[in-house]
């Protein structure tokens, strides 16, 4: 076997490990404030290719705008999904059941009417940087690759600063540790729940528009992604951020090194293999699980 | 409530500061506690004795509206709210609860921190807060980084105790802080809220160890399978046999 092209394969899998970890973060910061698993989160990965993209081609905003804008607006669809489908469930106590297919839900509404909205055409974005690969003995990294990692890792270190320092993060950690005596403590618990999920929206939607340079979105390519950052939070142990991001960094590049040998027609047979392996040896993931 | 603990309420100076009506309270089909007029005044330390499943800690929880409840619960004049535990701990009225309810993987100083959430950035105000804390439970300064679920169990309770202080309660409410405990710590933590309910802040104390609260408090309200079975002025108690007395009538 060629190294370079193993060396390719690992970059390439690294690149997609980290979108996969930012969607795995996704559903752990929703997990901790509300024990919610959010089917959802998949939307918001395709919101923020699909909104960036309308943003900047059809609106002709400037880029960098459009994709501000597109993070804000996704962070906001989060907060609106939280208030009409999520909350009212979570006061009543709906067992867990309930509220996954009310996510799931969620994902199919968004998808049906972001497809009515725009169209069932893929949609691509110039990628951040228009310069040529760079080689490393003979692996041609492409600049998008390199947004990617350095901007997943920018936003996993900032995400963790946030949480360590913030009166509002200690805040949230303490929401995810026990609610009850959270709100004993006066922090309002169902703000908490709200900026959980703009925060979550927030991810998906720049792990979408980092993404949608190096492939294509559509209406449809939120399923996917959700179940491969599920899988990447459930290797890296329900509940822990850090965790699900080494998850989804594990995921990609296992994936892509089995794509080098056995062909892309078994990704998606390799990611569930992974996710059964995980579940049946490991079920508490790579950092335990949080609850 | 008898003659003599109407008279050991009045003579604690007692106007009553939190005053519930008719408080019931049920877990779905279940009635965990059957309607009950309780009483706090100002200053007062009244403790809630009872063996376990007697409805203490539902009587907590229902004061502060985490649970299904009936009737209604004054403090300072104004009806608390029901299920927003969050409007009622900004009211001033904040539970240690049963199992003390820290944040164990976060440090000391994060759940000190938290317990001032509401307090925003007045650094002079925290400064003071976490004085008075420092002051009561020296042991939690030197141990500020240390993760509060790695502490023992004494510790966690000053801890639980600490916290619920950083929010400058107008009243103080504890679920069993002696549960757990060796006696040695559960006088050490019952001398604190001694000190506490001098300096004047008022404290409903929930415990099983009756003789200990017995010691502190000005009024105690006995229960029983969910109902108020007796409101003893701990001055008329002399002896454990009259205690039982209680227990058994």
């Amino acid at each position: 076997m060629d190294f370079t092209l193993i060396g390719q394969s690992l970059v390439s899998g690294l690149g997609i490990g980290c979108v996969y970890g930012l969607i795995g973060i996704g559903f752990c910061v929703i997990y901790n404030a509300s024990g919610i698993v959010n089917f959802a989160q998949g939307a918001f990965v395709m919101l923020g290719g699909m909104i960036t993209h309308a943003l900047f081609v059809r609106v002709e905003l400037p880029y960098g705008l459009a994709i501000l804008l597109a993070v804000l607006i996704v962070a906001l669809i989060g907060v609106v999904l939280e208030r009409v489908v999520v909350r009212p469930l979570w006061t009543r106590n709906a067992p867990m059941f309930v509220m996954i297919l009310a996510t799931l839900a969620a994902q199919i509404v968004i998808e049906r009417l972001t497809y009515l909205a725009a169209d069932d055409q893929p949609k691509t974005l110039p990628v951040f940087t228009d310069v040529p690969p760079i080689m490393l003995r003979g692996i041609a990294v492409n600049i998008q690759s390199l947004w990617i990692i350095t901007g997943s890792l920018a936003i996993v270190a900032l995400l963790a600063l946030f949480f360590k320092t913030t009166r509002t993060g200690k805040a949230m950690r303490a929401c995810a540790i026990n609610r009850e005596a959270a709100a004993l403590q006066g922090i309002p618990v169902h703000s908490m729940l709200a900026l959980a999920f703009a925060l979550s929206a927030g991810l998906g939607a720049v792990a979408g528009i980092m993404l949608t340079p190096t492939q294509y979105t559509a209406y449809d390519v939120g399923v996917p992604f959700a179940i491969s950052g599920f899988i990447a939070a459930i290797i890296g142990g329900f509940g822990r951020p850090f965790g699900a991001f080494l998850g989804g960094l594990m995921l990609g590049v296992v994936q892509a090194t089995a794509i080098l040998y056995f062909g892309a027609g078994l990704k998606t047979v390799i990611a569930l293999s992974i996710l059964l392996l995980f579940l049946f040896v490991r079920p508490s993931g790579l950092l335990g699980a949080a609850k | 409530m008898t003659a003599t603990a109407r008279s050991a309420a009045a003579s604690a100076g007692a106007v009553p500061i939190l005053a519930a009506q008719g408080l019931s309270a049920r877990y779905g089909q279940v009635q965990a506690l059957a309607p009950i007029d309780f009483e706090v005044g100002a200053g007062e330390l009244v403790a809630v004795l009872g063996p376990n499943g007697a409805g203490k800690s539902t009587l907590l929880r229902a004061i502060l509206g985490l649970v299904a409840t009936g009737g209604e619960v004054r403090f300072l004049g104004t009806v608390l709210p029901r299920r927003n535990p969050v409007a009622v701990a900004s009211r001033g009225v904040v539970l240690v609860p049963e199992g003390r309810g820290i944040f164990g993987p976060m440090t000391v100083l994060e759940n000190l921190e938290l317990g001032a959430y509401r307090l925003g950035r007045d650094a002079q105000e925290r400064e003071r807060r976490f004085a008075r804390v420092y002051e009561l439970f020296p042991r939690l300064k030197e141990r500020l980084g240390q993760a509060a679920g790695s502490m023992s169990g004494g510790e966690q309770q000053m801890l639980a105790i600490g916290r619920a202080l950083m929010a400058d309660p107008r009243i103080l409410l504890l679920d069993e802080p002696s549960l757990g405990l060796a006696p040695r710590v559960t006088e050490e933590i019952l001398e604190t809220l001694r000190v506490l309910n001098r300096s004047g802040l008022p404290v409903v104390l929930v415990e099983q160890r009756a003789p200990s609260a017995l010691k502190l408090a000005h009024r105690a309200y006995l229960l029983s399978l969910g109902r108020l079975a007796a409101v003893i002025d701990p001055r008329e108690v002399h002896s454990h046999e009259q205690l039982a007395q209680y227990y058994f009538a």
